[in-house]
């Protein structure tokens, strides 16, 4: 038998229904104040004759609040050696404790846990392109590669007490002005910042900031704090490119990978001799 | 002009690091750029798979030996938002293939370069001919 609506359930339904309304209303982007001209094509990363994002301000919702969803390619730091001077804030730079330079002088290519498609962490990055998505309480990164997984971020959260060591950790984030805030503990040490293998432990906190410059572009610095790993916090800086003519692909890493036993030698660059 | 003008920083590119842009691990430690490969042959299987596409070729030696070379590409999302199709090479096709060799497997590489009899070329990034 159907169980009748009582009126106060009913009303309650009702209120709930409108307020969901009202934020979608409130998430939906503004159109364009003028329609693009005639579209650029161009290289972005690998991927040739793309659709290039016209000029154009950084996007907000009705209500506000930026407007990130799109798909990006880019990553907030070198991942082919996160101590690169290029991508780090000016001055900065990596320093390690001793067990840390240690390992990263004697890691083998075969055991980084990209070559093993396991995650790739953060603030690596990877030539395919990732997606932003906001709903009201959770944000989500999508990611094509990264093992086609995804994070989530719990938006004005809080961490758990005692989080357990995850791959990418417990993520609560928050908006400083047009600056997406990401603060993330509760890693495990498992995953490498870069192709080079510098390491990380449990201790690890990452603030990332995401700000979307203009229409096509975003601006990404990550500030990594390991107390267990490095003798100092030290921030990466990077950016993302709009890739507004195409989806995400799948990209299963694990279906065929007939390269990890013939990798050989020390841990390198992706292009490294 | 600006199309040819990416195309040709890519080929530097290519050329400066001597491996090709590989996702998930790196590419000198599996193949060795001074071992070049210039094959011919006859493609006996395609796999669309990640995180590489590969095909596999039957190569006939001068003294009529034939081997089978497992040749890798860059993975499906990459070579499709450049052009490939996944029957852009098929069973049967008779191709030439430039490359570079695995340091640890004989008959194991990188496919830079794949020339079909009809003169039309696709590369380990995509279908555009990036000699032109």
């Amino acid at each position: 038998m159907k169980r009748p609506i009582n009126k106060n359930r009913g009303i309650a339904l009702a209120c709930a229904a409108l307020l969901s309304m009202s934020y979608l209303l409130a998430q939906t982007p503004a159109p364009p104040a003028t329609a693009p001209t005639t579209a650029k094509t161009g290289t972005i990363g690998l991927y040739r004759n793309q659709l290039l994002a016209p000029d154009g301000p950084a996007p907000k919702f009705a209500d506000g609040t930026p407007d990130l969803s799109g798909a990006w390619l880019g990553s907030g730091g070198s991942d082919a050696d996160i101590s690169n001077p290029k991508s780090l804030k000016l001055g900065d730079t990596v320093s390690m404790l001793p067990w840390a330079e240690e390992i990263v002088k004697h890691r083998q290519s075969k055991e980084d846990p990209e070559a093993n498609c396991l995650p790739a962490g953060i603030p690596r990055g990877s030539p395919y392109p990732w997606r932003i998505v906001q709903t009201p309480t959770h944000y989500f990164i999508l990611y094509e590669g990264n093992i086609h997984s995804y994070r989530q971020i719990f938006m004005n959260g809080k961490h758990p007490d005692d989080p357990d060591p995850t791959w990418y950790g417990h993520s609560i984030g928050h908006w400083e002005g047009n600056t997406l805030v990401v603060d993330t503990v509760g890693f495990n040490d498992k995953f490498w910042f870069d192709y080079k293998g510098h390491p990380h432990t449990e201790k690890l906190h990452t603030i990332e900031r995401y700000t979307r410059t203009d229409l096509g572009h975003l601006s990404i610095e990550v500030t990594i704090d390991d107390p267990g790993a490095y003798t100092k916090p030290f921030t990466t800086v990077g950016k993302a490119v709009l890739m507004p003519g195409t989806e995400l692909l799948e990209y299963i890493c694990q279906e065929n990978n007939q390269d990890l036993p013939l990798l050989t030698g020390p841990a390198r660059g992706p292009g490294a001799q | 002009m600006r199309f040819f003008l990416s195309v040709a920083v890519a080929s530097v590119i290519w050329l400066a690091t001597g491996s090709p842009a590989l996702a998930h691990h790196s590419g000198a430690a599996e193949f060795d750029s001074t071992k070049k490969i210039d094959l011919t042959g006859v493609v006996t299987k395609v796999e669309w798979t990640n995180p590489h596409a590969h095909f596999y070729m039957d190569v006939k030696d001068p003294s009529g030996n034939v081997a089978n070379w497992n040749l890798e590409l860059a993975s499906p999302n990459v070579l499709i938002r450049n052009g490939w199709k996944r029957n852009s090479v098929k069973p049967g096709d008779t191709v030439s293939v430039t490359g570079s060799r695995a340091k640890d497997s004989p008959y194991y590489g990188s496919a830079s370069m794949i020339t079909f009899p009809d003169g039309h070329k696709l590369s380990f990034l995509g279908a555009d001919d990036p000699s032109k």
